[in-house]
């Protein structure tokens, strides 16, 4: 009908830039990295040595690795058993008032549009165990010093809620919006109807926010998967190596040690594991409900 | 004084014997030829370039050495028509650790830059990254001025790399709080134990402390077993000649441990970064602190410890009844210097300022200049009246008066333990064991397998 | 009365909220006009006796904040743009123009990209970029974050260009655009709603970004905000007042583009959560 747009010159130009451009960044990568995963290289030696699964079979033996693995496990279950409900109950709260709710949209969806270094470094400054602003408010509830970063027990919860107190508002925000969008018309009949406010809230609020939340979650899920700067920040994956995760622990070996060849494995056993952990959720959470739209 | 000064320098002749813990490694392809190249330079090419210069002297403590190295800069840059040196300055630890390695692996690391030497510098001499400085120190005539101090910066024969200056490990005491309480230096393991027991009663923090990165504690640890089990016990390790579990290692291990279970450390110690120790100590709040000889600096006018000038003495760890060999062995070694981009030989004009550079900053001068105004131990041979007319401050006449009463001295650890080795004690084992995470059998256990394994990968 | 009551208690869980939200900010905006840690650590909740301001001083020198500042600004600016152009054009391509199964199967591909995690592509990336020659140049970072943010561009742009209508290119046609004409004249135009949108999301997730932006950039004159402001942290670590005032010079700008375009940058950033 149209030969304009069956042009090919013009539909190749206008592809090209975008697929050479997902050729160098996602598709060269992913070989480049399997590749080199099965290699013993240091990174700067002329000299690679084919190795097959060495690295791999070391990797998974490895305690340490787990125990980055164990962490990203951490930042998933924290974001989906704790966060998720304050968020759906505080996005509820939001729609529900009428006075300063510009006000509370503003300052909670703050601190998401900041840098997590910033963060990083703000949140240090609060767990810093002499004068940081933690130990200092729960001093007056005679709680003794706790270092806050450096103490095994509380680094990797430390990370945890900064890394909770950074995004929450933004989930929120999310929430927040689909509950507004919902027809208020619904609302009123239901409170004709004689429907309490929480009878309003769990019945036909939640019901019909169930798709957003599960897009909360499987954005909770991918931010844990890649969270690296605010470890590196923060503590850097100490004290002893207890708030690595999988990110670090692939630049600790990579760079630091020389290892150019393993962290390449650790890199594919990120992309697997994320691999995986799409999949579980896939089956678990979003085959109930309808399939997301984008 | 004069005589111990002539016996520290003749020390800095016979002192370190480099073990080349990455040997045995392929050997790549021949570095870069470099040398008479640069008398073809056209005097009139006087067109802007520029070369790139890394340096590690940040942050508050570091300001001489980093008027130092700018005098330095400006020279060479007066020297050179069109020259800029475009300075740029990263954590010591960030840039050994993770930039320069980065920029290895890249085959793009600056210029000019500050490299550890063994085994770091060794390594990237051997894949021909660095350029070898030979010819010209041959050119310059300073071939002969680093006596001893160029091992951990030679390859096969070839230098690769300049130390800016040695060091070594020891105790800095507050000395007005020693009067005040009546305390003394120790000269006897149980004295010292004695010691951190009663500035414990005091309510002090006995030992400053700051070990977010490991290779702080280490420095401590490295001399409790460097006691215990010998000074030279890495290099037999690292050669597979000794183990880690040995009964003497663990020994030195608990001892730390059971000074960190005593509370002789700073609490939190394991969050401060190595930045916070020197408050710690300036503050009065600790009035020991174990850290290496460039540490003085911050004794110096302008300084964060300038308050306490004249009132900073500095010790040697006492010796331990049983321990094996020479009880007066501390650390010492030169490993901090700068090198130099294989690339550079490309460029004639960058060769001539890299030679300018290394003409203006090593010399007796410079040394001196460091000795004065940084705290930094000479690395190159300096005359004797020099040396005795720089050496006025207190707590240098200490340092150099435990230098020339010491006999035997050690490598650094973590120079002579392959990187796998070192981000296992650094980055994890040594927290642990601060922590309470690990038991010194353990982590000797531990510290084995990795050491193991690399052993294994050599042959 | 009780009805006020009532209405009253979701604001006190709110303000509560609130207060965690914003009175760390107040900590460190406070404690970069107090004089030392000592300071601090005496009154660490209000505002101190004396105001010192030697510290946004000490830390405007200390730590480059403009040039940190600019750099940040720069590249993201560039990144964002160039992306949302590339994108775009794929967009227009696979939506647009009839080629069936083709541009089906390039716009498939390109989605597998959202799957993908980036940070664990960073050694390769490394290594491209370093073959590339652009190793400690701002192209280092500029080229990978166009790269990564062309599969959730493409995703929102393909979207909202396929919803619009099919008349209007018909239209179009008639009156002899060409392919190139119609995407440059009409449907970009038409798009410009969804490309703020991408907009917002790509540059801050560009100004936010950390972990190329420390690896693969080694001159401090190149360096972006986030990690200067690390490195200034790592350097001056005791001096909390000095750091403090350093962490307002690089909220505050943020925080007055958010106050004057909060409603744009909040649906912009949800609308576009799917790239989280």
């Amino acid at each position: 009908m149209n030969k304009a747009l069956k042009n090919p010159t013009v539909f190749i130009l206008f592809v090209l830039p975008a697929l050479i451009l997902f050729g160098m960044f996602f598709i060269y990568p992913i070989f480049s990295s399997i590749y080199l995963s099965f290699t013993s290289w240091n990174g700067v030696s002329t000299h690679m040595k084919f190795i097959g699964f060495d690295n791999f079979t070391k990797a998974l033996g490895q305690e340490r690795f787990w125990v980055s693995v164990t962490n990203n496990v951490y930042f998933i279950l924290f974001s989906c058993l704790l966060q998720v409900p304050i968020i759906v109950i505080f996005s509820l709260l939001i729609a529900n008032v009428k006075k300063l709710k510009g006000l509370y949209k503003t300052s909670i969806f703050l601190p998401s549009i900041m840098s997590t270094a910033v963060i990083g470094i703000l949140w240090g400054f609060i767990y810093e165990p002499d004068i940081g602003l933690l130990n200092k408010i729960l001093s007056f509830f005679g709680v003794g010093k706790i270092y806050w970063l450096s103490d095994e027990n509380y680094a990797m919860l430390s990370i945890l809620i900064t890394n909770a107190w950074q995004w929450t508002g933004y989930y929120i925000i999310m929430v927040l919006a689909a509950i507004l969008s919902i027809p208020k018309e619904l609302e009123e009949a239901a409170a004709i109807d004689g429907a309490t406010a929480f009878q309003r809230a769990t019945r036909i609020t939640l019901p019909l926010i169930t798709p957003i939340i599960s897009v909360v979650i499987m954005l909770s899920i991918a931010g844990a998967m890649k969270a690296a700067d605010i470890v590196l920040v923060m503590t850097n994956g100490g004290p002893a190596g207890s708030t690595e995760v999988m990110a670090t622990y692939m630049i600790r070996y990579a760079i630091t040690s020389f290892k150019y060849g393993y962290g390449n494995t650790i890199a594919v056993l990120i992309f697997v594991f994320t691999l995986i952990v799409t999949l579980i959720y896939q089956l678990l959470i979003a085959r109930r409900n309808e399939r997301i739209e984008y | 004084m004069k005589k111990s000064l002539v016996l520290l320098l003749s020390l800095f002749l016979v002192t370190t014997t480099m073990l080349t813990a990455c040997g045995g490694g392929t050997k790549a392809e021949e570095p870069p030829k470099t040398g008479d190249t640069p008398k073809q330079v056209e005097k009139a090419d006087t067109s802007p370039f520029e070369v790139t210069l890394r340096h590690t002297q940040v942050g508050a403590d570091k300001k001489n050495r980093l008027a130092i190295l700018q005098d330095v800069v400006k020279k060479v840059q007066e020297e050179t028509p069109g020259l800029t040196i475009k300075l740029d300055g990263v954590d010591s630890e960030v840039n050994r650790k993770e930039k320069l390695r980065g920029e290895m692996a890249a085959g793009n690391p600056p210029d000019i830059f500050d490299v550890f030497g063994s085994p770091d510098a060794q390594m990237y001499a051997k894949e021909g990254r660095m350029l070898d400085l030979t010819p010209i120190l041959a050119e310059l005539g300073i071939a002969d001025k680093f006596p001893n101090v160029l091992d951990p910066y030679t390859v096969d024969g070839k230098v690769y790399g300049l130390p800016i200056g040695a060091s070594a490990e020891g105790f800095f005491y507050n000395k007005e709080y020693f009067e005040k309480k009546g305390l003394k230096v120790p000269t006897t393991f149980p004295e010292l134990e004695d010691l951190l027991a009663k500035i414990k009663a005091d309510g002090k923090t006995p030992i400053a402390a700051a070990s977010k990165e490991g290779w702080v504690p280490l420095m401590l640890t490295n001399q409790l077993w460097a006691r215990y089990a010998g000074p030279d016990i890495v290099k037999k390790i690292a050669a597979g000649e000794a183990k880690w579990t040995d009964p003497n290692m663990v020994k030195a291990f608990a001892k730390h441990v059971d000074w960190e279970k005593k509370g002789y450390f700073k609490k939190g110690e394991l969050g401060f970064a190595y930045g916070d120790i020197t408050g710690q100590f300036t503050s009065g709040e600790a009035p020991l602190w174990f850290d290496g000889t460039w540490k003085s600096s911050v004794f110096k006018k302008g300084q964060s410890g300038e308050a306490m000038i004249g009132k900073v003495g500095f010790f040697n760890m006492p010796p331990v009844d049983g321990g094996v060999g020479e009880q007066t062995a501390l650390m010492r070694d030169s490993n901090n210097g700068y090198g130099f981009s294989a690339s550079v030989a490309d460029d004639p004009r960058k060769l001539d300022a890299v030679k300018k550079f290394i003409k203006e900053l090593f010399n007796e001068d410079m040394q001196l200049r460091g000795l004065a105004e940084d705290g930094v131990l000479p690395s190159m041979a300096v005359s004797e009246d020099k040396l005795n007319a720089t050496v006025t401050d207190d707590l240098m006449k200490d340092i150099t008066k435990v230098l020339s009463s010491t006999k035997g001295s050690f490598p650094a650890w973590d120079s002579q333990v392959a990187a796998d080795i070192n981000t296992e004690f650094s980055a994890v084992q040594i927290q642990k064991l601060i922590g309470g995470q690990t038991t010194p059998e353990k982590m000797a256990q531990d510290l084995q397998k990795v050491t193991d394994e690399v052993l294994a990968n050599k042959e | 009365m009780v009805r006020n009551l009532k209405k009253g208690i979701p604001h006190i869980f709110l303000l509560g909220y609130l207060l965690i939200i914003l009175f760390p900010f107040l900590f460190v905006l406070f404690s970069s006009v107090k004089k030392d840690n000592n300071a601090i650590a005496l009154h660490p909740f209000g505002l101190p006796k004396e105001f010192v301001f030697n510290n946004y001083y000490e830390a405007w020198v200390n730590a480059k904040i403009s040039t940190y500042f600019l750099n940040s600004l720069y590249i993201s600016l560039l990144a964002a743009i160039v992306t949302i152009l590339i994108a775009a054009m794929f967009s227009y391509a696979v939506t647009r123009m009839r080629f069936g199964k083709l541009a089906a199967a390039l716009f498939g591909l390109v989605l597998i990209g959202m799957l993908i995690p980036n940070n664990a592509m960073m050694l390769p990336i490394y290594t491209l970029v370093r073959k590339l020659g652009i190793l400690n140049t701002h192209l280092a970072l500029i080229i990978p974050y166009i790269g990564n943010a062309i599969p959730f561009t493409v995703i929102i742009l393909a979207a909202f260009m396929r919803s619009l209508p099919s008349e209007i290119e018909e239209a179009a046609v008639m009156d002899g655009l060409s392919a190139s004409g119609i995407f440059a004249r009409i449907v970009l135009p038409l798009t410009v709603p969804a490309i703020i949108t991408v907009f917002i999301v790509n540059f801050l997730s560009n100004w936010n970004e950390f972990l190329l932006a420390n690896y693969f950039l080694s001159k401090d004159t190149l360096r972006t905000l986030p990690v200067g402001m690390v490195q200034f942290r790592n350097q001056y670590q005791m001096n909390y007042a000095q750091m403090s005032a350093g962490i307002v010079y690089s909220v505050v700008p943020v925080v007055i583009i958010y106050a004057f375009l909060q409603e744009k940058i909040i649906e912009g950033v949800t609308a576009g959560s799917v790239k989280g």
